[in-house]
């Protein structure tokens, strides 16, 4: 069994956790949107579990698969204690395993094999670096900036790397995509996490630090535990007291990246650092019961319209009076964006760094 | 022009044929299993009605679903043809609170109804443990309750009037919108628990209830459930009606504390008693069923209201599912688990169900509204092992055959769906049976609907008695 085959293989007890009680129909969001129950939890556990019994696997369920945006807001709430999220990933690597995928998926590989990115991008990834003298040889923690902060948000990744360095973080001299997008939609990630783990090693970091929500995840769960990993909203609350922002008289609100939150637990270090500078509203539904973005799972990629009409649903939740919704994740800010956040009268979404980098002065 | 072809032209492309969709509308939370020809998501009452109307031109049966968080089958098609899934009808259609009425589509999910009642002081009384997901079209079908059935009732206490579509595709109204009405058959309660068979119901009045100000638990904790079992027939006994009156067994007490370990529940078998009412009524009450469990209990508290109290519900409500979390290699199988017997049998009951569990090998976690002699019985076993299935079947069966033995019912708020149609002759008796089979002839002479279930088909008894096997394709449910 190659290790591909191993990796698609589901376990047949997780797949019999599920009872098919119907709770997820109450959270999952692309579900809402859609309302097949093969787009729901449910459905996908049964197709997953249908799939090891011959069922054929035709475009229903493709589309049955590949709408999960990996929330993890089902297994927050499953009774019996299913991990659907682990399940249709699963689901998936055993179908892109036998060749068996959408276009989306096929483009996922081909982009990040082709180029080390997810967009295919042929640029430089570190652009938006005015200092080459920054890369050094030897540091004993890493700035893992991810493909959306390089490429889309290269004005975020500057601003992060400008607070991280003031601590000693230094940057990988030739990061590559973390495998993310590739490990959601069912594709070995190996290559890449071979290439970032070998200049990880090499640099002899014990800690690497990302903005990203999908990085922070999957260096997390799918890298071997040699390094710590923290997410920057981690990073910048311990440092508070140094960084000793000022305040500014606004008030945001919070939006949870799945990724950052329900899977890494990570809820308080961002909240921490928005009251540190300003008033904090909460959304409707928030922390272990944040609504999804919509961007995850290659779903913004596989389903554009599914994508952005879960985002405008997570939009309604935002409290009015707001001056800006704060993230901690590009995808979550570019897919919120997109739905229509700071277009017109409605507030902007931006990264955490931003609101930080308005409240410290330079180093 | 072929059937999916005919039921687009009808709902566009909220008709599907393909193989996930078959797939996953091929059973409910039960263990019965039907795969439908086509599934449609219809929106209004001219789309069932067309539907419907296709469908009896065709001789193709149809399956009417919400939520399909049904535990008897009740939801899926045994016969093959057309699931409705009317989950997306969904809307409120009008709160008419003056009336103590509102009007809903049958998709609208219980918790939403009550989310929209609650800031105008009302609220739907039925609440099941899946109250936040199913729907009331569902619960209507199949008479469903819940916790506080043992004050308000079941739903069939809240439903003034039904829209249905009949098996000939036209469309009727049951009732009126009077709290009060006698005018001919009460055909609005023939269709409540019909189970689809006569009817879809595309709308409901619904009649709503006042919220209580102020609601109280008594926690009381008991040396066996046998015990907890009298404890709750002196309380009633005694002239107390709660609200609702629970019990969790000592299985069910290690669940909820599996679940959440911040639970704060006595050990031992636990009767969870709730009043509700003004605050002076709720203090008077709880104090007297404490008082009165203070003669056999372990332990008795009263909580007053709030978040503990809502914690300890909401755990209640999910640890039906929730069994695996006390061994993975273990899976909640619903079958057997909604028997009901008249209150004094309640201890009678929980022995037989306890030495059945012994004799088949079987544990069972056993939870439920005590209060109205609905007990839960969870079966579980180890999925995987074909022997625990053959014993699970045992099983249900004998927990069935001893609530009727005790003057009760195999089912008192799930439904008898696929699953339990084999017991209707020995549960409602042969001269009802055919009273019910004349009424289904009467109504849907071509047996289109929901056919299958409640022992309603001519000819011998429906397949199994446990509840484990069943299906049109002759499948063993159980196990496939």
């Amino acid at each position: 069994m190659t290790q591909d085959q191993q990796e698609a293989k589901i376990d047949q007890r997780a797949l019999e956790v599920c009872v098919r009680c119907g709770t997820c129909r109450s959270v999952c969001p692309a579900f809402e949107v859609l309302g097949w129950e093969s787009k729901n939890t449910r459905g996908r556990v049964m197709v997953a579990k249908a799939l090891g019994e011959g069922l054929a696997p035709d475009a229903s369920v493709l589309d049955s698969l590949n709408t999960c945006t990996t929330c993890g807001i089902c297994a927050a709430k499953c009774p019996a204690g299913a991990n659907p999220p682990a399940i249709v990933q699963a689901a998936r690597r055993g179908l892109v395993s036998q060749g068996i995928m959408t276009a989306a998926q096929a483009g996922f590989r081909a982009k990040v094999a082709g180029s080390g990115n997810t967009f295919g991008e042929v640029g430089d990834r570190l652009a938006w670096l005015s200092d080459a003298g920054a890369i050094k040889e030897k540091a004993e923690a890493v700035y893992f900036v991810g493909c959306l902060d390089s490429y889309r948000y290269p004005e975020v990744a500057a601003k992060t790397f400008d607070i991280l360095r003031r601590f000693g973080v230094a940057l990988l001299p030739d990061e590559k995509c973390c495998g993310s997008p590739l490990i959601r939609t069912g594709s070995s990630a190996l290559k890449v996490i071979d290439e970032n783990l070998r200049q990880i090693r090499e640099m002899k970091a014990k800690t690497v630090v990302t903005g990203c929500a999908g990085c922070l995840s999957t260096l997390k769960s799918s890298y071997p535990p040699e390094f710590e990993v923290v997410s920057v909203p981690e990073f910048l609350a311990e440092r508070l007291s140094v960084l000793r922002p000022r305040r500014l008289d606004l008030t945001v609100t919070y939006h949870d990246p799945c990724h950052l939150g329900r899977h890494a637990g990570i809820f308080d270090p961002p909240r921490e650092v928005i009251k540190a500078i300003c008033r904090l509203v909460e959304m409707k539904r928030s922390r272990e019961d944040a609504r999804c973005c919509g961007g995850g799972g290659g779903v913004r990629a596989g389903y554009p319209e599914l994508s952005l009409e879960i985002a405008k649903r997570r939009l309604q939740d935002v409290p009015a009076g707001v001056d800006a919704i704060v993230s901690c994740c590009p995808l979550c800010i570019r897919n919120l964006s997109d739905a229509g956040a700071g277009v017109g009268a409605e507030v902007e979404v931006i990264d955490l760094v931003d609101l930080v980098a308005r409240a410290i002065g330079p180093p | 022009m072929d059937i999916i072809e005919k039921l687009r032209d009808i709902v566009g492309d909220r008709a599907s044929a393909s193989p996930a969709e078959r797939l996953c509308y091929s059973s409910d939370a039960s263990q019965v299993r039907g795969t439908p020809d086509y599934v449609v998501r219809p929106l209004s009452t001219e789309e069932v009605s067309d539907v419907v109307g296709l469908a009896a031109a065709e001789g193709v049966a149809v399956t009417a679903r919400g939520a399909g968080t049904g535990l008897a089958g009740g939801a899926v098609p045994v016969r093959g043809g057309i699931v409705l899934d009317l989950s997306g009808m969904d809307r409120i259609v009008e709160l008419d609170l003056s009336n103590l009425a509102v009007v809903v589509e049958p998709g609208v999910v219980q918790a939403r109804l009550n989310e929209r009642l609650r800031p105008h002081g009302f609220f739907f009384p039925p609440d099941p443990g899946s109250a936040a997901f199913c729907t009331i079209g569902g619960l209507i079908a199949n008479n469903g309750s819940g916790m506080r059935a043992v004050k308000y009732g079941t739903t069939r206490n809240y439903v003034l009037d039904l829209e249905v579509v009949l098996a000939d595709g036209s469309v009727v109204r049951t009732g009126s919108r009077t709290l009060k009405a006698a005018a001919g058959y009460d055909l609005t309660r023939l269709f409540i628990g019909s189970e689809g068979t006569l009817g879809v119901i595309t709308g409901a009045v619904l009649r709503v209830a006042p919220l209580p100000k102020a609601r109280r638990l008594v926690i009381a904790s008991f040396s066996s459930a046998e015990e907890a079992g009298r404890a709750v027939a002196s309380t009633f006994a005694a002239g107390i009606v709660p609200a609702a009156c629970e019990i969790l067994d000592r299985t069910t007490v290690a669940v909820l504390r599996r679940c959440d370990p911040g639970l704060r529940l006595p050990d031992g078998d636990v009767l969870l008693f709730e009043v509700d009412g003004s605050e002076a009524a709720v203090a008077e009450a709880a104090e007297e069923i404490a008082a009165l469990c203070s003669a056999s209990a372990a332990s008795v508290a009263v909580v007053a209201g709030g978040e503990e109290m809502e914690e300890i519900w909401a755990a209640r409500r999910l640890v039906g599912a929730a069994v695996s979390r006390l061994d993975p290699a273990k899976s909640r199988i619903y079958v057997g688990e909604d028997v009901g017997v008249p209150i004094k049998e309640i201890p009678a009951l929980i022995r037989e169900v306890a030495e059945i569990s012994d004799r088949f090998g079987i544990p069972a976690m056993k939870y439920g509204h005590i209060g109205d002699g609905n007990l839960h019985v969870a079966l579980f076993i180890d999925v995987l092992d074909e022997g625990e299935w053959t014993r699970l079947a045992g099983a249900a069966d004998a927990i069935h055959r001893a609530a009727i033995r005790l003057g009760g019912t195999v089912s008192s708020e799930h439904g008898i769906g696929a699953a339990r149609s084999g017991y209707m002759m020995e549960q409602v008796g042969s001269g009802a049976l055919s009273v019910m089979r004349a009424i289904k002839k009467a109504l849907d002479p071509r047996g289109i609907m929901n056919p299958g279930k409640l022992g309603l088909d001519d000819g011998p008894a429906e397949v199994g008695g446990s509840g484990c096997s069943t299906g049109a394709d002759g499948t063993p449910g159980g196990t496939s």
